[in-house]
């Protein structure tokens, strides 16, 4: 290989080289010898087999939004409102799980399909807000991401607050038979790892094999030739954000019934907002999204368990991810390196 | 209801109001020149730690306000470059701030109290509310509206100009034509992308200002998660807003007086739960804002400037 072929494979190693760069230069800043923080980090992340789980039981919600704003983004559709999905899947979930009672398969069967129902809905408000109302899809989503979270504390509030009063900070813990299989003593369940590869796969049939993902691709990148050529807007946006919205959710049921064991106030705690960012550092294509998310996993639960360990903030993993984007977003001069497809920079007022 | 307790409501309303118009008027400027710029939560939480951290060690909330104005620009300029000069996705860059900020704010406050210790439950200087001389004595208006922060005052100064300058001056003409149609206003001889650049960080200058106000004026402290999603709902004020500084009064002033209300409801012992009174605010501001913005979205209102979320490129065609 040439040289130049070199650095086009190296070059997406630059923003992270340069985020370490610039997170040590902070940690120094703040007297915190950079070795002990990124040694503390790896620890946190891979230390023992416990928090390894941890890192893949983390990275499920994290790979099923992702997985899901693929397909929205594919359509052209910024579905910030990712956020709120996840959080009301998990309501939907937790619906279930407090107020039914049924054998154990057919109620975990039930969580994740209105789990699922939930997202998609959610999505699909926002979907038509967009094409009926013209507010946009960014606009309409986060809105909506802060009416799920108010919803939320009312319930942990008021109707489902704890028999003794509670602390406001969640509900009580689901019935054993409500919540996922885990393994051993971790929050990762088996199923859920099953679920997120199935969603995985979906996603990449839909957008290579169907003639739906034609459509979609066709939408995303002109939508008024798409038109012209008979594809109708209006339909696909709103199945597009739905799906996306149905993988949220049931990344929203994967947090409440094995992350949790109940439904606690940040129960998404800023999960859509990561997957976005995925999404894009992993080129909007399904194929680098596990990877993607699997660091972003391995960095953020790294520093949770750091928090426990040293004194270092668990502020740390938002503070290195943040960086890389922000560096990723100056190093990716896309368009004249060719390695990254050109999706985003469109108006929002021109609907 | 008594002059006292009207008195009262107003006094939290335009409070618990200020720190939002300051960042809702930062995104209205940054977003009328066509930058999208969802770092505000990011930036308001920097700018509230910045600012106790300065002024808890300088011993003047003057300079921590230097400070967040100063963390505000900065930030901004972070996202006006990428945004401008690298074209790069703004909603990305947006999004990387606000988490950025959010972690950073929260490490400053682990760090940055005295000997390296947390910030957390530490008092410092502050703004305290000054009546005004004359106007203080207005019966209801006065011992409300002329009974705050200097920050507050400096608002009813901001505001006027603010909204002057957009639609009454040169300046403020050019401001919004590059954004609604960017290539005309560069035709015209307007720089775009400096226009963007300075209004950019403007915005996130006021954007440090409203954080300032929470650590110094309105709740004198450093908490982690210290703004609470106010960033997030003054994003969706300047929809709510149209884009128009004076009906982001309306806006913030509705979201503080709800603020105000369940603070007098919960001193009346009611009993409904803390923290559903706590997000009333905000369940009442998202409902009356999506109610509006569909409403004027129907009937074809919505005035978002055209080129909004567009980087602009003179050799592009748009």
């Amino acid at each position: 290989m040439t040289g130049r072929a070199w650095l086009r494979r190296l070059w997406p190693l630059a923003p992270v080289l340069g985020a370490l760069v610039i997170t040590s230069g902070l940690l120094l800043l703040f007297g915190v010898s950079p070795f002990e923080g990124f040694g503390a980090l790896l620890q946190g992340a891979f230390g023992t087999e416990a928090k390894v789980l941890s890192v893949a039981a983390f990275w499920v919600p994290l790979t099923l939004a992702a997985a899901g704003l693929v397909v929205a983004f594919t359509a052209g559709l910024w579905n910030i409102g990712v956020e709120g999905q996840i959080v009301m899947g998990a309501v939907a979930s937790s619906w279930l799980a407090l107020r039914f009672d049924a054998p154990r398969p057919i109620l975990l069967v039930a969580e994740i399909l209105v789990a699922m129902a939930a997202g998609a809905l959610w999505a699909g408000v926002v979907a038509i807000f967009k094409t009926r109302g013209g507010v946009h899809e960014i606009f309409g989503g986060l809105a909506l991401n802060n009416i799920a979270i108010i919803f939320t504390n009312y319930l942990i509030s008021g109707p489902w607050q704890p028999p003794e009063g509670g602390t406001f900070r969640g509900t009580v813990p689901f019935p054993e038979k409500a919540l996922f299989p885990l393994l051993g003593v971790s929050r990762l369940s088996p199923l859920s790892i099953a679920l997120t590869l199935g969603a995985l796969a979906a996603v990449y049939f839909i957008l290579r094999g169907t003639y739906w993902g034609l459509k979609l691709d066709a939408l995303g990148r002109n939508p008024k030739s798409a038109f012209l050529l008979g594809v109708s807007s209006e339909r696909e946006m709103i199945l597009a954000m739905m799906f996306c919205g149905a993988l949220a959710g049931l990344g929203g049921s994967v947090r409440v019934l094995s992350w949790f064991d109940s439904l606690r106030q940040s129960i998404s705690g800023g999960i859509g907002f990561l997957a976005l960012l995925v999404v894009m550092l992993a080129l909007f294509r399904v194929v680098l999204v596990p990877f993607v998310a699997f660091f972003f996993s391995a960095v953020l639960s790294g520093s949770i368990s750091l928090q426990l360990r040293t004194q270092l903030h668990s502020s740390l993993g938002g503070i290195l991810t943040s960086v890389m984007v922000l560096l990723v977003l100056l190093f990716g001069d896309y368009r004249q390196l060719g390695i990254f497809g050109s999706r985003g920079g469109k108006a929002l007022a021109d609907e | 209801m008594t002059e006292a307790l009207i008195v009262s409501i107003l006094i939290i309303t335009i409070r618990a109001g200020t720190s939002l118009l300051y960042a809702t008027l930062g995104e209205i400027y940054t977003e009328r020149v066509g930058i999208l710029n969802l770092g505000v939560e990011g930036i308001m939480m920097m700018g509230a730690a910045t600012a106790f951290a300065v002024s808890y060690h300088s011993g003047s909330a003057w300079i921590g306000l230097l400070g967040a104005v100063l963390v505000g620009g900065l930030l901004a300029l972070i996202h006006a470059f990428l945004s401008n000069t690298m074209r790069a996705d703004q909603v990305v860059s947006g999004l990387a701030l606000t988490i950025f900020g959010t972690g950073l704010a929260s490490f400053m406050g682990q760090r940055l109290g005295p000997g390296g210790t947390t910030m957390v439950g530490l008092q410092g200087p502050k703004f305290v509310r000054t009546p005004l001389p004359l106007l203080s004595d207005i019966p209801i208006l006065g011992p409300s509206f002329f009974n705050q922060d200097v920050l507050t005052y400096g608002l009813y100064l901001l505001l006027p100009l603010l909204w002057f300058f957009l639609y009454r001056t040169q300046p403020g003409l050019h401001l919004r034509a590059v954004g609604e149609k960017p290539l005309a206003a560069d035709a015209m001889g307007v720089p775009v992308i400096r226009t963007r650049y300075i209004y950019t960080i403007f915005g996130g200058m006021l954007m440090g200002v409203a954080g300032a106000h929470l650590s110094l004026g309105y709740l004198q402290g450093w908490a982690d998660n210290i703004t609470g999603g106010r960033g997030w709902i003054a994003i969706a004020l300047v929809i709510f807003a149209t884009w128009d500084p004076l009906r982001a009064v309306i806006g913030a002033m509705l979201f503080g007086g709800i603020n105000a209300i369940q603070f007098r409801m919960q001193a009346a012992g009611t009993t409904i739960p803390a923290p559903f009174l706590n997000m009333m605010p905000y369940i009442f501001t998202i409902v009356v804002l999506v109610i509006i913005t569909w409403w004027e979205a129907i009937s074809k209102r919505l005035g978002a400037p055209a080129a909004l979320g567009l980087p602009y490129a003179r050799e592009e065609k748009h």
